[in-house]
């Protein structure tokens, strides 16, 4: 056994450590936010140059070959300073959606995705459903060497700055996963910002003609595509948000030695020591439970659906107690839009939120 | 013992209703029911309403223009404003400075603000935390220098809320450097409209302006308007955190949030949810009858005290908490957040507390915070209850 990165994942590490400390300050982050697309090209272009977006790729398709391990390690860093380019919905949902299909023209659009070029977003959640996303009431009617699609998508991330979607639909009754071109007649989109500094959108596909090679997988396959793409988005939102309790109890520790209240540092006191303490052990806690997980999806276990529920449901309740003792030990600058630190909060709940809360996840392990 | 009110406590309850629904001003129950923001003009139209019916002195006596209320009327008054979902009253004018103006001040204050007060003619602000003084508020620094018969005010107060609206703000300052930090503290009313006073708005983490940072430069206080002596300042302070931490526990409002929760859960199918629900529901009712034996004891010619920190406390973890179930029945659509002016002609599909729960959450962070944070409430337990 050994639970040691190796000096390769340790590099990539340390790579993505300088890019976070010297590129990525809180007023970057707020121009970024602020800006028409939401996040910045040019670093975006320059994930690429690193072979970043390359790196959940098989190298038969032009990536780098590496797996979960290498992709947590990314999202634990990213979610230290609350990088906000779509990395999660193009390159990992979408990539592993493609990569793992049998979809003719997956290798030109993985290298369109790798090269920074284009975004795809996975278009699967309709308003009227909970989480049960096996039966979209999106339709998809073949007509010759087109199919005519017709539907609601809402909570597509990155939506707005999608170049095609991957649209989950009943194609002549049947489960499948459709891609369609942003620019396709009867395609429109409404973007909106969420409350972690990103963007989604609602797309209304309204009779747009999709030629037929577009299917990336129907049936079982397509089924299996998704439940795998979004298994292991959750794993890497859950690094994420270990990334951000390990800042929120640093920088908690780092501000209660300076804060001075009652002629001495508030970190005196000792139910503050022992709050930190806590916030400790909770990051701790869910960084075991991440190992866990990211090995078996490494491995392919069969356990790995479960271990990954286990990690989201421990993960909702332990990101919002850290973030919101670090708020609390932080005052009224806790509440502060100018600290980093209330952001770490919204972007705790915008985790527990996405892929299904604790609850949700709960109900799943008690039931797999 | 007898739990149920007296014939008489009813009736009044019965009044309190009946204004609630017919005279509460229409404008702002219609907003309030779209889920609008309400404008500064809609604060002052519920006030001035209250005003009219003469309970804007809900907690005054009689011989300053107050209603002369039972603690147990204050109750229900309070209670039924929260379970209805009425606008909060503002506290800073009627349940803070006002008390220490009626008890404190000179007849001549009373006769130039009170009244003020009573009809909402003036909007008043809190002049009491610094950037380097919160918990330990004694610790403040804005100076106040005595020049002829004026005071020359100097320093900067934060967290200040709706100081962009107000007219008055009443702050703790410090007119002498004292051995014991507590005894160079006085208690002074300034014009906002003083040259030398600025405010500076804080946003939030939910996107809202609704505090900010207040500066003073110079700025020249007539000594008049002074309260009480010079350097007892913190006495009156305690005296007015005392006040604003009764009705701190809000259970009527929390008991209207606890109702429409269930409303959206009900068809949730979520067991989950429910059971957390129902602990809310058990802590709920604990914190009510709580509030109800402290009542009692202060009816009964008791002097409760500290033990009003445990409401504090409870009071607002319960709110927080419900914001927290709001967001968990919210699902994937709390993701969405339309910030704090919204998306009124363009709302996204999803259920429609989705993007206010949010919102509310992370607004609701504040209250372990203020008023005393409730570590602050927890020492106060501490040290006059457990004797430790």
């Amino acid at each position: 056994m050994n639970l040691n990165y190796s000096d390769e994942q340790q590099m990539l590490r340390d790579q993505i450590q300088k890019f976070c400390e010297s590129d990525y300050s809180f007023e970057k982050r707020e121009a970024i936010i602020k800006s028409d697309n939401g996040y910045d090209k040019d670093l975006w272009k320059m994930f690429s140059e690193l072979g970043w977006l390359s790196v959940p790729f098989k190298e038969e398709t032009g990536g780098l070959g590496y797996g979960p391990v290498e992709l947590t390690i990314l999202f634990e860093e990213f979610g230290k300073v609350l990088v906000v380019e779509p990395y999660l919905s193009t390159v990992v949902i979408s990539g592993s959606i493609l990569d793992n299909s049998n979809f003719s023209n997956k290798s030109k659009l993985i290298g369109s995705i790798t090269s920074g070029e284009k975004h795809i977003s996975l278009a699967y959640i309709e308003s009227n459903q909970t989480f049960d996303h096996s039966s979209p009431s999106t339709t998809a009617i073949s007509d010759g060497n087109t199919l005519v699609v017709n539907g609601m998508k809402s909570l597509v991330l990155n939506g707005g700055n999608a170049d095609h979607i991957i649209a989950s639909v009943m194609l002549d009754g049947e489960f499948a996963l459709v891609l369609i071109d942003q620019e396709l007649s009867g395609y429109s989109s409404n973007s909106y910002p969420t409350v972690d500094g990103q963007t989604c959108a609602e797309i209304q596909l309204e009779n747009v003609s999709v030629p037929s090679e577009s299917i990336i997988a129907k049936g079982e396959d397509a089924i299996n595509l998704l439940s795998e793409a979004i298994n292991l988005a959750t794993l890497c939102i859950s690094a994420e948000s270990i990334g951000c309790m390990t800042a929120c109890y640093l920088k908690t520790v780092e501000y209660t030695k300076e804060r001075r209240q009652f002629d001495q540092p508030i970190s005196n006191f000792q139910v503050l020591q022992h709050r930190m303490v806590d916030m400790f052990i909770e990051t701790e806690m869910c960084k075991s439970l991440l190992y866990k997980a990211m090995l078996e999806c490494d491995s392919n276990e069969p356990t790995k659906f479960k271990s990954v529920s286990g990690l989201k449901s421990q993960i909702g309740t332990a990101g919002k107690f850290v973030s919101q003792q670090a708020v609390q030990l932080h005052g009224g600058m806790g509440v502060s839009e100018e600290l980093l630190i209330g952001h770490y909060l919204k972007k705790l709940v915008a985790i527990d939120s996405l892929f299904g809360n604790s609850s949700h996840h709960l109900n799943k392990y008690i039931s797999s | 013992m007898e739990i149920s009110f007296t014939e008489k406590d009813l009736q009044f309850r019965g009044q309190v209703r009946s204004w609630i629904k017919n005279d509460y001003p229409a404008h702002i129950k219609q907003k309030q029911n779209n889920g609008e923001k309400l404008s500064k003009q809609d604060i002052i139209d519920f006030h001035k309403a209250l005003s009219l019916q003469g309970w804007m002195g809900y907690n005054w006596p009689v011989e300053y223009g107050g209603t002369g209320w039972s603690s147990t009327q204050i109750y229900i008054f309070q209670k039924e404003f929260g379970l209805a979902g009425c606008i909060n009253i503002l506290p800073f004018g009627v349940g803070m400075v006002g008390p220490v103006i009626y008890t404190f001040g000179s007849d001549e204050q009373k006769k130039r603000f009170l009244p003020n007060i009573l009809n909402f003619d003036t909007w008043w602000c809190q002049g009491y935390s610094e950037p380097g003084s919160g918990s330990d508020l004694a610790s403040l620094k804005t100076k106040a220098v005595k020049e002829g018969d004026h005071y020359i005010v100097n320093g900067s107060k934060t967290w200040t809320t709706l100081a962009q609206h107000a007219d008055w703000i009443f702050c703790l300052v410090r007119t002498e450097t004292t051995e014991k930090k507590q005894e160079g503290i006085s208690f002074i009313l300034i014009d906002m409209k003083t040259p030398g006073v600025e405010v500076e708005p804080i946003i939030t983490i939910d996107g809202e302006h609704e505090v900010n940072a207040v500066f003073f430069t110079d700025v020249k206080v007539p000594a008049e308007n002074l309260i009480g002596e010079e350097g007892k300042g913190w006495t009156y302070a305690k005296f007015l955190l005392a006040h604003e931490r009764f009705g701190i526990a809000v259970v009527g409002a929390s008991i209207r949030q606890l109702n429409i929760l269930k409303d959206i859960v009900a068809g949730l199918k979520n067991p989950n949810l429910e059971r957390k629900i129902t602990e809310l529901e058990i802590n709920l009712n604990a914190l009510e009858m709580l509030e109800l034996r402290l009542l009692s004891d202060l009816e009964n010619g008791g002097h409760p005290g500290a033990e009003s920190s445990i409401l504090k406390i409870r009071g607002t973890e319960i709110q927080q908490r419900l914001t927290e179930l709001f967001v968990e029945a919210s699902g994937e659509y709390a993701l969405i957040y339309p910030g704090p002016h919204g998306h009124s002609n363009n709302q996204p599909a999803g259920p429609a507390h989705a993007a206010k729960s949010v919102s509310k959450f992370l607004n609701y962070r504040k209250a372990s915070i203020y008023g005393g944070s409730n570590e602050i409430q927890k020492n106060i337990i501490s040290k006059y209850i457990l004797g430790l």
